[in-house]
Protein backbone atom coordinates (compact mmCIF):
# COMPACT_ATOMS: atom_id res chain seq x y z
CA UNK A 1 0.00 0.00 0.00
CA UNK A 2 2.39 2.53 -1.21
CA UNK A 3 0.24 4.45 -3.60
CA UNK A 4 -0.28 8.40 -2.82
CA UNK A 5 -2.10 9.05 -5.86
CA UNK A 6 -5.83 10.62 -5.34
CA UNK A 7 -8.47 7.77 -5.45
CA UNK A 8 -12.33 8.10 -6.18
CA UNK A 9 -14.96 8.06 -3.43
CA UNK A 10 -16.08 4.94 -3.95
CA UNK A 11 -12.27 3.55 -3.60
CA UNK A 12 -11.92 5.37 -0.78
CA UNK A 13 -15.32 3.83 0.87
CA UNK A 14 -13.61 0.40 -0.23
CA UNK A 15 -10.16 0.87 1.46
CA UNK A 16 -12.22 1.82 4.75
CA UNK A 17 -14.42 -0.84 5.19
CA UNK A 18 -11.44 -3.49 4.20
CA UNK A 19 -9.37 -1.66 6.74
CA UNK A 20 -12.38 -2.32 9.32
CA UNK A 21 -13.33 -6.04 8.58
CA UNK A 22 -9.50 -6.72 9.35
CA UNK A 23 -9.21 -5.23 12.46
CA UNK A 24 -12.92 -6.75 13.30
CA UNK A 25 -11.10 -10.33 12.21
CA UNK A 26 -8.81 -10.13 14.24
CA UNK A 27 -9.31 -12.19 17.48
CA UNK A 28 -7.91 -10.70 20.93
CA UNK A 29 -7.80 -13.21 23.34
CA UNK A 30 -6.47 -17.07 23.03
CA UNK A 31 -9.21 -18.57 24.39
CA UNK A 32 -7.07 -20.35 27.04
CA UNK A 33 -9.16 -18.19 30.08
CA UNK A 34 -12.32 -19.70 28.72
CA UNK A 35 -11.01 -23.23 28.39
CA UNK A 36 -9.37 -22.73 31.97
CA UNK A 37 -12.88 -22.11 33.46
CA UNK A 38 -14.48 -24.60 31.71
CA UNK A 39 -12.30 -27.40 32.19
CA UNK A 40 -12.24 -26.26 36.06
CA UNK A 41 -15.70 -25.52 36.76
CA UNK A 42 -16.47 -28.78 34.77
CA UNK A 43 -14.27 -30.96 36.74
CA UNK A 44 -15.23 -29.54 40.14
CA UNK A 45 -19.29 -30.52 39.37
CA UNK A 46 -18.62 -33.43 37.78
CA UNK A 47 -16.44 -34.64 41.12
CA UNK A 48 -19.04 -33.47 43.11
CA UNK A 49 -21.73 -35.49 41.51
CA UNK A 50 -19.64 -38.25 41.68
CA UNK A 51 -19.22 -37.82 45.30
CA UNK A 52 -22.84 -38.19 46.11
CA UNK A 53 -22.21 -41.54 45.05
CA UNK A 54 -18.36 -42.23 46.51
CA UNK A 55 -18.93 -39.88 49.72
CA UNK A 56 -15.41 -39.73 50.00
CA UNK A 57 -14.91 -36.70 52.72
CA UNK A 58 -11.70 -34.92 50.81
CA UNK A 59 -13.79 -34.56 47.27
CA UNK A 60 -16.16 -31.89 49.50
CA UNK A 61 -13.21 -29.60 48.86
CA UNK A 62 -12.79 -30.24 45.28
CA UNK A 63 -14.40 -26.32 45.02
CA UNK A 64 -11.55 -24.90 46.34
CA UNK A 65 -9.95 -25.50 42.58
CA UNK A 66 -11.70 -22.62 41.45
CA UNK A 67 -9.60 -20.70 44.08
CA UNK A 68 -6.22 -22.22 42.71
CA UNK A 69 -7.47 -21.53 39.44
CA UNK A 70 -6.94 -17.93 40.02
CA UNK A 71 -3.47 -17.93 39.77
CA UNK A 72 -3.00 -19.25 36.10
CA UNK A 73 -6.05 -16.61 35.14
CA UNK A 74 -3.14 -14.37 36.18
CA UNK A 75 -0.46 -15.07 34.13
CA UNK A 76 -3.07 -16.14 31.03
CA UNK A 77 -4.15 -12.21 31.83
CA UNK A 78 -0.42 -10.96 31.58
CA UNK A 79 0.40 -12.68 29.11
CA UNK A 80 -1.91 -11.98 26.29
CA UNK A 81 -1.63 -8.36 28.00
CA UNK A 82 2.15 -9.00 26.33
CA UNK A 83 0.91 -10.16 23.32
CA UNK A 84 -1.69 -7.88 22.73
CA UNK A 85 -0.98 -5.24 19.90
CA UNK A 86 -3.85 -3.09 19.93
CA UNK A 87 -6.67 -2.41 22.25
CA UNK A 88 -10.38 -2.98 21.54
CA UNK A 89 -13.35 -0.33 22.57
CA UNK A 90 -15.10 -2.91 24.19
CA UNK A 91 -11.73 -4.61 25.85
CA UNK A 92 -12.16 -2.07 29.45
CA UNK A 93 -16.03 -2.86 29.65
CA UNK A 94 -15.78 -6.73 28.85
CA UNK A 95 -12.52 -6.79 31.49
CA UNK A 96 -14.60 -4.57 34.28
CA UNK A 97 -17.65 -6.74 33.89
CA UNK A 98 -15.58 -9.93 34.06
CA UNK A 99 -13.71 -8.59 37.58
CA UNK A 100 -17.05 -7.59 39.14
CA UNK A 101 -18.64 -11.34 38.13
CA UNK A 102 -15.14 -12.94 39.81
CA UNK A 103 -15.87 -10.50 42.83
CA UNK A 104 -19.64 -11.76 42.96
CA UNK A 105 -19.06 -15.37 42.20
CA UNK A 106 -16.58 -15.38 45.60
CA UNK A 107 -19.39 -12.89 47.88
CA UNK A 108 -22.28 -15.38 46.32
CA UNK A 109 -20.26 -18.60 47.72
CA UNK A 110 -19.46 -17.03 50.73
CA UNK A 111 -23.15 -16.23 51.30
CA UNK A 112 -24.47 -19.65 50.01
CA UNK A 113 -21.71 -21.38 53.06
CA UNK A 114 -23.32 -18.72 55.75
CA UNK A 115 -26.93 -19.31 55.24
CA UNK A 116 -26.88 -22.92 54.33
CA UNK A 117 -28.40 -22.53 50.81
CA UNK A 118 -29.89 -25.91 50.32
CA UNK A 119 -29.64 -26.02 46.21
CA UNK A 120 -27.15 -22.72 45.47
CA UNK A 121 -27.10 -24.42 41.58
CA UNK A 122 -29.32 -21.71 40.00
CA UNK A 123 -28.43 -18.97 41.87
CA UNK A 124 -24.52 -20.03 40.35
CA UNK A 125 -26.17 -20.32 36.96
CA UNK A 126 -27.34 -17.08 36.57
CA UNK A 127 -24.49 -15.26 37.73
CA UNK A 128 -22.26 -17.30 34.94
CA UNK A 129 -24.94 -16.41 32.76
CA UNK A 130 -24.73 -12.58 32.58
CA UNK A 131 -20.72 -12.15 31.70
CA UNK A 132 -20.77 -14.76 29.12
CA UNK A 133 -23.82 -12.98 27.74
CA UNK A 134 -22.47 -9.45 27.99
CA UNK A 135 -19.33 -11.08 26.29
CA UNK A 136 -20.84 -12.51 23.61
CA UNK A 137 -23.06 -9.82 22.69
CA UNK A 138 -20.26 -6.90 22.77
CA UNK A 139 -17.80 -8.98 20.32
CA UNK A 140 -20.40 -10.36 18.65
CA UNK A 141 -19.30 -13.61 19.25
CA UNK A 142 -22.73 -16.29 18.81
CA UNK A 143 -21.21 -19.45 20.72
CA UNK A 144 -20.86 -17.46 23.67
CA UNK A 145 -24.44 -15.46 23.38
CA UNK A 146 -25.74 -19.05 23.11
CA UNK A 147 -23.74 -19.93 26.35
CA UNK A 148 -25.11 -17.18 28.25
CA UNK A 149 -28.83 -17.93 27.67
CA UNK A 150 -28.07 -21.46 27.96
CA UNK A 151 -26.65 -20.84 31.53
CA UNK A 152 -30.18 -18.76 32.25
CA UNK A 153 -32.25 -21.91 31.10
CA UNK A 154 -30.20 -24.02 33.15
CA UNK A 155 -30.79 -22.30 36.33
CA UNK A 156 -34.74 -22.70 35.44
CA UNK A 157 -33.97 -26.35 34.86
CA UNK A 158 -31.54 -26.93 38.08
CA UNK A 159 -34.46 -25.44 40.30
CA UNK A 160 -37.00 -28.33 39.59
CA UNK A 161 -33.66 -30.43 39.45
CA UNK A 162 -33.17 -32.90 42.54
CA UNK A 163 -29.30 -32.72 43.74
CA UNK A 164 -27.08 -34.04 42.40
CA UNK A 165 -28.30 -33.66 39.07
CA UNK A 166 -27.64 -29.97 39.43
CA UNK A 167 -24.42 -30.88 39.38
CA UNK A 168 -24.73 -31.81 35.99
CA UNK A 169 -26.21 -28.53 34.63
CA UNK A 170 -23.19 -26.51 35.87
CA UNK A 171 -21.41 -29.28 34.03
CA UNK A 172 -23.49 -28.48 31.08
CA UNK A 173 -23.84 -24.43 31.35
CA UNK A 174 -19.55 -24.85 31.41
CA UNK A 175 -18.59 -26.46 28.54
CA UNK A 176 -21.57 -24.45 26.68
CA UNK A 177 -20.78 -21.35 28.01
CA UNK A 178 -16.66 -20.98 28.44
CA UNK A 179 -15.44 -24.30 27.32
CA UNK A 180 -17.17 -24.86 23.58
CA UNK A 181 -16.71 -21.11 22.75
CA UNK A 182 -13.30 -21.45 24.47
CA UNK A 183 -11.95 -23.92 21.58
CA UNK A 184 -14.15 -21.99 18.69
CA UNK A 185 -11.87 -19.08 20.05
CA UNK A 186 -8.65 -20.91 20.19
CA UNK A 187 -8.71 -22.38 17.00
CA UNK A 188 -9.16 -19.14 15.26
CA UNK A 189 -6.60 -17.48 17.51
CA UNK A 190 -4.16 -19.88 16.67
CA UNK A 191 -5.45 -19.97 12.45
CA UNK A 192 -4.80 -16.41 12.61
CA UNK A 193 -1.01 -16.99 14.68
CA UNK A 194 -0.09 -19.02 11.85
CA UNK A 195 -1.29 -16.86 8.78
CA UNK A 196 0.31 -14.05 10.67
CA UNK A 197 4.15 -16.38 10.81
CA UNK A 198 3.39 -17.51 7.11
CA UNK A 199 3.23 -13.92 6.37
CA UNK A 200 6.18 -12.49 8.12
CA UNK B 1 -25.05 14.44 0.19
CA UNK B 2 -20.93 13.13 1.67
CA UNK B 3 -18.38 16.25 1.95
CA UNK B 4 -14.99 15.45 -0.07
CA UNK B 5 -12.38 13.69 2.44
CA UNK B 6 -9.33 16.00 3.97
CA UNK B 7 -6.78 16.22 1.28
CA UNK B 8 -4.39 14.60 4.13
CA UNK B 9 -6.87 11.62 3.85
CA UNK B 10 -5.79 11.33 -0.15
CA UNK B 11 -2.87 8.83 0.59
CA UNK B 12 -4.49 5.02 0.77
CA UNK B 13 -2.06 4.54 3.08
CA UNK B 14 -3.10 7.33 5.50
CA UNK B 15 -6.57 6.40 4.88
CA UNK B 16 -6.10 2.89 5.79
CA UNK B 17 -4.59 4.05 9.22
CA UNK B 18 -7.36 6.25 10.32
CA UNK B 19 -9.53 3.59 9.24
CA UNK B 20 -7.90 1.05 11.39
CA UNK B 21 -7.61 3.44 14.49
CA UNK B 22 -11.17 4.54 14.02
CA UNK B 23 -11.85 0.56 14.58
CA UNK B 24 -9.81 0.09 17.86
CA UNK B 25 -8.92 2.32 20.87
CA UNK B 26 -5.15 2.47 20.18
CA UNK B 27 -3.12 -0.20 18.06
CA UNK B 28 0.64 -0.51 18.11
CA UNK B 29 2.95 0.80 14.97
CA UNK B 30 3.81 -3.53 14.52
CA UNK B 31 0.08 -3.83 14.38
CA UNK B 32 -0.46 -1.06 11.27
CA UNK B 33 2.01 -2.24 9.59
CA UNK B 34 0.74 -6.01 9.21
CA UNK B 35 -2.59 -4.61 8.72
CA UNK B 36 -1.54 -2.26 5.96
CA UNK B 37 1.07 -4.34 4.32
CA UNK B 38 3.28 -0.96 4.46
CA UNK B 39 6.70 -1.03 4.71
CA UNK B 40 7.87 0.67 8.23
CA UNK B 41 9.92 3.61 6.16
CA UNK B 42 6.82 4.72 4.65
CA UNK B 43 4.39 4.15 7.65
CA UNK B 44 6.14 5.74 9.30
CA UNK B 45 6.36 8.96 7.45
CA UNK B 46 2.14 8.97 6.70
CA UNK B 47 1.77 8.45 10.79
CA UNK B 48 3.77 11.92 11.11
CA UNK B 49 1.70 13.77 8.44
CA UNK B 50 -1.37 12.52 10.03
CA UNK B 51 0.21 13.40 13.57
CA UNK B 52 1.30 16.76 12.44
CA UNK B 53 -2.50 17.20 11.14
CA UNK B 54 -3.94 16.47 14.78
CA UNK B 55 -5.72 13.61 13.42
CA UNK B 56 -3.57 11.07 15.59
CA UNK B 57 -1.50 11.08 18.88
CA UNK B 58 1.55 8.97 18.89
CA UNK B 59 3.14 7.47 21.88
CA UNK B 60 6.68 5.69 22.09
CA UNK B 61 7.69 4.31 24.80
CA UNK B 62 9.42 0.76 25.59
CA UNK B 63 8.23 -3.00 25.95
CA UNK B 64 10.50 -5.70 27.11
CA UNK B 65 13.58 -3.06 25.53
CA UNK B 66 12.12 -3.03 22.49
CA UNK B 67 10.71 0.71 21.38
CA UNK B 68 7.03 0.33 21.52
CA UNK B 69 4.78 3.35 19.12
CA UNK B 70 1.14 3.53 20.05
CA UNK B 71 -1.20 5.22 17.78
CA UNK B 72 -4.47 6.27 18.44
CA UNK B 73 -7.18 8.90 17.47
CA UNK B 74 -7.49 11.76 19.89
CA UNK B 75 -10.95 13.48 20.75
CA UNK B 76 -9.61 16.44 18.29
CA UNK B 77 -9.27 14.18 15.58
CA UNK B 78 -12.20 12.67 15.84
CA UNK B 79 -13.74 16.04 15.67
CA UNK B 80 -11.10 17.04 12.96
CA UNK B 81 -12.27 13.38 10.99
CA UNK B 82 -16.52 14.71 11.38
CA UNK B 83 -15.68 18.48 9.95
Amino acid sequence: MEQENEFSGQESLALITKMINKARRDYLDTGLSALLWGSVITFCSLVTFANHYLDWPALEYVWWLTVAAIIPQIVIVIREGKDRKYRAYEDDLIGGIWISFGIAIFLLAYIVSVYHVAEPAPLFLVLYGIPTFATGYARRFRPMLIGGVACWVLAIVSHYTPYPYTMLSLTVAAQLAWFIPGLIIRKCYLKAKAQHVQRS
Amino acid sequence: MFKDLNPILHSQLRLAVISILISVKEAEFTYLREKTDATAGNLSVQINKLKEAGYIDVSKSFKDNYPQTICRIPPQGFRALED
